[in-house]
């Protein structure tokens, strides 16, 4: 469970990036956070990963206050999330096995069970023919599902992604939430940054609205 | 832990190729440095090692009157037998001496030959033990007899001992001096060539860190890259001091003449080597550490 207590974050005064946000986002829900530009949908998906810290509040992620883990402990919070990027992040002179195989390595997972697994993974992607090719000759889409492949590949609690859909055009993106989809069902907290709002309407379960960095409205609808 | 480390060698051994060209300047700058050292420490070793023969080879000549009656020349004997530190005693007379001169020098024998009387005095030749050469104890008692009377003039290469002691401790100096200030340079570059390293892993850095990885994880290859420039930099710089020493006599050995033994390059000891390469890896390790600690904010 996510819970965020009265998170207050301020990059210049007198602007505030978030103003007084209280949400709580169970095991298992399937978030949308949407707004338009500048509302603070990546300044709050930030502070959930701890990239960023709040001025003000209190984030929890199960039951411990994220706040006052030590900078050198963040690996224990980030093993138990996955994280999507708009600009995918790739390791372009690594080829895709690599890519995916990074947070296996990170935790000395065995080279078989990475294999395993990483094979696995991209099958759930329909990537497993690409795994040797280094991601430059991909395209955008097919780039986009290897970072989710490597934010999935270890089997997080939470996924957080930040605009996944943005450079791609709308059947891709359909496609890509489509993943996200089944990976929720599959038992991981999905929180999605999006103003893609076709996307939202046809896939949000819960959706979050953000205005100048203040929550501006809530849907439920599972 | 042996999945990791396996990570860490193929991490260090890919960042290594990806960077080849300053990696290779880095390794070009490591490996002259360390030349330079091992250089002045070859030189060092061999004018220690000549002092070390001078010494072991002293002997002290004691000319005497030729016209001392012989219970003097015994006299004479006994005092100089009785130090601690003599080998052997020899009296040289002067058709020994004139001999010894002739075969010295067959072009001078015409001269030698031609002298109505024998020049050459009687001599006590005077053997001291390696262990006491050019000690005190020695000088003390060379300066004694040089008194004595009937003891015209001492030839002692005390000198020459000193002389070659002195040069081996500049050659030690020079080659601290210069290898000290071309280490820190290396220990400079390499601390830049990481850090380029670092800022062109950047996004590699933060991915990373985004999935999970410790400090350390992340530190490791950038430290073993260090030590593997390090490494092979002095690899490289004692291979090269091989090829010095293999090619140095025959390059020079012809004009060196007398003092082709002098110059004889000696290898370096198996610690000398050691502790080149060990200076090596740990200039890599420690320049690239302060270079990742530094510019690696994780």
């Amino acid at each position: 469970m996510i819970e965020l207590h009265h998170i207050w974050k301020q990059y210049q005064k007198p602007y505030w990036a978030l103003s007084d946000v209280t949400l709580q986002i169970n095991d298992g829900d399937f978030y949308f956070i949407t707004g338009p530009s500048g509302s603070g949908k990546t300044t709050l998906l930030k502070t959930i990963f701890r990239e960023i810290l709040p001025t003000e509040g209190q984030i929890l992620v199960n039951g411990v206050n994220i706040l006052k883990i030590r900078d050198s402990r963040i690996y224990t919070l980030r093993r138990t999330m996955g994280i999507v990027f708009q600009d995918f992040r790739l390791m372009f002179h690594k080829t895709v096995f690599d890519n995916v195989a990074v947070p296996l390595q990170v935790v000395g997972v065995g080279r078989k069970e990475i294999r395993r697994r990483v094979f696995g993974t991209l099958q759930k992607v329909n990537l497993h023919q690409k795994m040797w090719e280094m991601p430059g000759r991909l395209s955008y889409g097919e780039q986009q599902r290897v970072a989710i492949a490597r934010a999935v590949v270890n089997n997080p609690e939470i996924i957080l992604a930040d605009e996944p859909t943005g450079n791609l055009d709308p059947e891709l993106a359909f496609e890509i939430v489509t993943l996200f989809k089944e990976f929720n069902k599959q038992g991981a907290t999905v929180i999605i940054g999006s103003h893609d709002r076709e996307l939202i309407r046809h896939f949000g379960d819960n959706i979050l609205f953000l205005q100048k960095g203040k929550i501006v409205g809530k849907e439920a609808h599972a | 832990m042996i999945e990791k480390l396996k990570f860490f060698l193929g991490a260090t051994a890919n960042n290594l190729w990806q960077f080849r060209t300053r990696n290779l300047f880095s390794v070009t700058i490591i490996c002259l440095s360390f030349l330079t050292v091992g250089i002045f420490l070859m030189l060092t070793n061999n004018l220690r090692a000549t002092a070390r023969t001078l010494a072991t080879n002293m002997n002290i000549a004691f000319y005497l009157d030729p016209k001392l009656p012989p219970e003097t020349v015994e006299a004479i004997r006994q005092e100089i037998s009785r130090p601690a530190f003599v080998e052997s005693v020899t009296l040289v007379s002067p058709d020994e001496a004139r001999e010894r001169f002739r075969m010295s020098f067959p072009e001078l024998a015409d001269i030698a030959a031609g002298l109505k009387g024998n020049p050459f005095p009687p001599a006590f030749e005077l053997r001291v033990a390696a262990r006491a050469s050019a000690s005190k104890e020695v000088v003390a008692f060379v300066e004694g007899m040089k008194k004595r009377p009937g003891v015209t003039d001492v030839l002692f290469n005390q000198d020459w001992v000193e002389k070659m002691q002195g040069f081996s401790r500049l050659a030690g100096a020079i080659g601290a001096f210069l290898g000290g200030i071309l280490i820190l340079t290396s220990f400079f570059i390499i601390s830049n060539v990481v850090k380029l390293n670092v800022f062109a892993r950047k996004n590699e850095i933060e991915i990373l860190r985004f999935v999970g990885g410790t400090n350390l994880f992340i530190r490791i290859p950038f430290w073993l890259e260090g030590i593997a420039l390090g490494l092979l930099g002095s690899l490289l710089a004692l291979a090269l001091l091989f090829v010095v020493i293999q090619v140095f006599p025959l390059y020079l050995g012809a004009s060196l003449g007398a003092l082709q033994e002098l110059l004889r390059f000696r290898y370096p000891s198996l610690p000398q080597a050691l502790l080149l390469l060990g200076g090596g890896a740990a200039t890599g390790w420690i320049g690239s550490a302060t270079s990742v600690s530094k510019f690696l904010k994780v």
